[in-house]
């Protein structure tokens, strides 16, 4: 598990405005901008050549069959790839503009920036205001105990989990139901203050109320935070996206908003996706 | 639906199942019986190997003392009239004192006679005495009546570990002492009290004299070493090669031998201790801290394994959590990763204390087998342990020392209990699966 394994290789930085967008015309301006990238572990070609745009404050899902890459996608975008030891990154990925995979980006204030959630609900076992208080004290954010309370209550109001805990912050973050565990998740990484929130399959684990709870948040926090979201559910994708890209076999077959992929698709391998003919 | 080929199939195997099923059932039921039987054996073989030490070994935790009424003769222990404690210890014959009181209580006349009389009692009684006339210095002059340790012999007699019925040149207390004996048994002078000092006292060349307490500090000395020695650095390789350590050839060379050394038999890191530690770098020999060392070396393996294996068990997802939320790896290892995995670590450092507080061959090596009174006071003092004490006295010659060894034994056991059942207690205490 060695950050240092993870191979860069800078490709030729894309032509700014020349090349035309392969999303079409934006209602955003482009929050993360991916080119060529590739990913290979030890020899599976896990991905291959994915250029994607995702626009600031709107939901980008990625849907497609399972081992399509979309979740290896996802993990590229936060380098959480770089532990795993046989898997290679190429391709250039930018947040705002800057490399992400530059030699001078410490992955822990990219991190700090860029968010993420997790299939299962993951809390660590501690209480549920020291779940939330973790990244700003790791990250020194907050001066005082009275900001660092402040912070937390923040940071589980905008996750839609103040209220049903604000009694209780001191009982374990797992003794919450499944619902409530992924809404904890949300506020932890809202506490340390992103930019970007990625989100791999964050209702796969969840029932259908707690679902909808969580794809209200969704909608809440797009007014505040760049999403991308990994997801398995069509439906869950056409309620909560914008834009959707699809997957297949570690290529991106198509992007684009999502009402158009869904009413109009333009590759008839999402037609088929879509449609349910596989999957 | 109902094909007749169909239900003719399903009646067959209907049939089928239910010869089998008896079948299945006789060999699951003659499983069990095997799991029992084994677990009734093992039981057995547990409880005859506790009942003999326990039989052999609880005598050695009362002793014999006799009641003796002594004049202190101030010409014998106070030869210049001066009582103060310096004259009495450096002055004073005790000895001379309890043989002349002894010898004319019971008229004895005779050098043989005296010898044998005065061999009834242990060199400690005229400790006993002195330590009486220096802490009541008016008593000098007057007759006391006091109780002193008995000898071996004697306490072996009262023990009934020497039988009367042989003949006088085939045991240990001869006829004379045998009659001494009862007079004093007749007159209550006899009495058997808990032995405190097997629990206070060093190792001595009487029985009725020699302790485990040297032995107990001697052990601890070395643990406390081995401890220092091999927790920290087990702790830190096994972190950095779970959680940080490239996966490439060398890495897994470093494995494999760690798994080879735990393999390796402990004279081999005895005979290690003895050329590097000894002849290279002249460490004192006999000392824990060298007993410590090797041992550490010895229990090294066992704590890398225990601790990386505690490592491995801690889901992924905490880690995944932690680095998502921008912690840096030795954070991710130190807020949420060691904690959760330090229950198993703890247990698998003192399963291999334990197993390093039984460890006699290594010892023996480094010269931990000396025979040594006094209890140990630091680190390099020569000393020894529990284990090799047991193997000392279990090859002395003397009946009184039998009974020790499997008291010492019956100690040892008890320390490895007490260890084990503390490796329970802290994995069930810290373990929170929350």
């Amino acid at each position: 598990m060695n950050e240092k394994s993870v191979e860069h290789v800078v490709t030729a930085p894309p032509p700014e405005a020349a090349e035309a967008d392969p999303a079409g015309a934006d209602r955003n301006p482009v929050k993360m901008r991916t080119r060529g990238v590739n990913v290979h572990y030890a020899e599976k070609h896990a991905l291959r050549d994915v250029s994607l745009d995702i626009g600031e404050r709107e939901v980008t899902a990625l849907i497609g069959p399972s081992g399509c890459g979309k979740s290896t996608f996802l993990r590229c975008l936060n380098r959480m790839n770089d532990t795993i030891d046989i898997c290679r990154v190429t391709g250039r990925l930018e947040l705002d503009g800057q490399d992400i995979y530059a030699d001078s980006v410490d992955v822990v204030q990219l991190r700090a920036s860029i968010g993420m959630v997790f299939q299962k609900p993951n809390p660590f076992p501690k209480s549920i205001f020291d779940n939330v208080a973790y990244g700003p004290r790791v990250h020194g954010l907050v001066a005082d105990r009275a900001d660092l309370e402040q912070l937390v209550e923040q940071s589980l109001r905008k996750a839609g989990l103040f209220d049903e805990v604000k009694d209780r912050f001191g009982d374990p973050g797992t003794s919450l139901s499944g619902g409530q565990q992924q809404r904890l998740c949300i506020a932890r990484a809202i506490a340390v203050g992103p930019e970007v929130i990625l989100m791999d399959e964050p209702c796969s684990s969840l029932d259908p109320i707690a679902t909808a709870r969580i794809e209200e948040l969704i909608d809440e926090l797009r007014q505040n935070y760049t999403i991308v979201i990994v997801t398995h559910s069509m439906q869950q994708a056409a309620r909560v996206s914008q834009k959707t890209a699809f997957f297949h076999l570690g290529d991106l077959i198509e992007q684009g908003e999502t009402p158009q992929i869904f009413t109009n698709p333009r590759d008839e391998k999402t037609q088929g996706y879509i449609t349910g003919r596989f999957g | 639906m109902t094909d007749p080929a169909d239900s003719v199939l399903i009646e067959g195997q209907k049939e089928k199942v239910r010869q089998g099923l008896s079948r299945r059932l006789r060999a699951e039921r003659r499983f069990r019986a095997y799991g029992v039987v084994a677990i009734v054996l093992a039981i057995l073989m547990l409880l005859f190997l506790a009942g003999t030490i326990a039989a052999n070994g609880y005598s050695a935790f009362y002793q014999t003392w006799i009641k003796v009424d002594v004049f202190l003769d101030e010409e014998l222990i106070a030869p210049d009239g001066k009582t103060d404690p310096q004259t009495l210890r450096e002055e004073g014959d005790f000895r001379g004192a309890l043989i002349e009181s002894l010898v004319a209580s019971y008229r004895v006349r005779g050098r043989e006679k005296e010898n044998r009389l005065i061999a009834m009692f242990s060199t400690d009684a005229e400790r006993t005495l002195q330590r009486h006339a220096i802490a009541n210095p008016r008593l000098v002059g007057k007759n006391i009546s006091i109780w002193v340790k008995a000898s071996s012999d004697i306490d072996q007699l009262t023990k009934g570990a020497i039988r009367r019925d042989l003949p006088e040149s085939g045991r240990k207390v001869k006829d004379v002492q045998l009659v001494w004996y009862d007079r004093m048994a007749a007159e209550n002078r006899i009495e058997t009290r808990f032995n405190t000092g097997f629990f206070s006292t060093g190792d001595s060349r009487e029985p009725e004299q020699a302790g485990i307490w040297g032995a107990i500090v001697g052990s601890f000395l070395t643990m406390l070493v081995t401890l220092i020695l091999a927790f920290p650095v087990g702790l830190a390789a096994a972190v950095y090669l779970e959680e940080f350590a490239p996966k490439n050839r060398l890495t897994d060379l470093i494995e494999v031998n760690i798994n080879n050394l735990a393999a390796v038999p402990s004279i081999v890191f005895g005979l290690l201790g003895l050329a590097v530690f000894l002849n290279f770098f002249e460490l004192p020999r006999s000392a824990p801290l060298v007993g410590g060392m090797v041992l550490a070396l010895m229990t090294l393996p066992t704590i890398i394994i225990a601790a990386r294996a505690s490592l491995l068990a801690v889901p992924p997802s905490v880690r995944e959590a932690a680095l998502g939320l921008g912690a840096s790896r030795v954070q991710v290892v130190s807020h949420h990763v060691l904690p959760l995995a330090m229950p198993g670590i703890l247990t698998g450092t003192i399963i291999g204390m334990a197993r390093a507080l039984g460890e006699t061959a290594p010892l023996l090596m480094i010269g931990m087998v000396a025979f040594i009174v006094d209890i140990p006071g630091g680190p390099t003092d020569a000393s020894t342990v529990m284990p090799v004490q047991i193997y000392l006295w279990a090859d002395s010659p003397e009946r009184g020392f039998v009974e020790k060894t499997s008291g010492a034994v019956i100690v040892l056991l008890a320390f490895l209990v007490v260890m084990n059942a503390s490796a329970v207690y802290l994995r069930k205490k810290f373990e929170r699966r929350w």
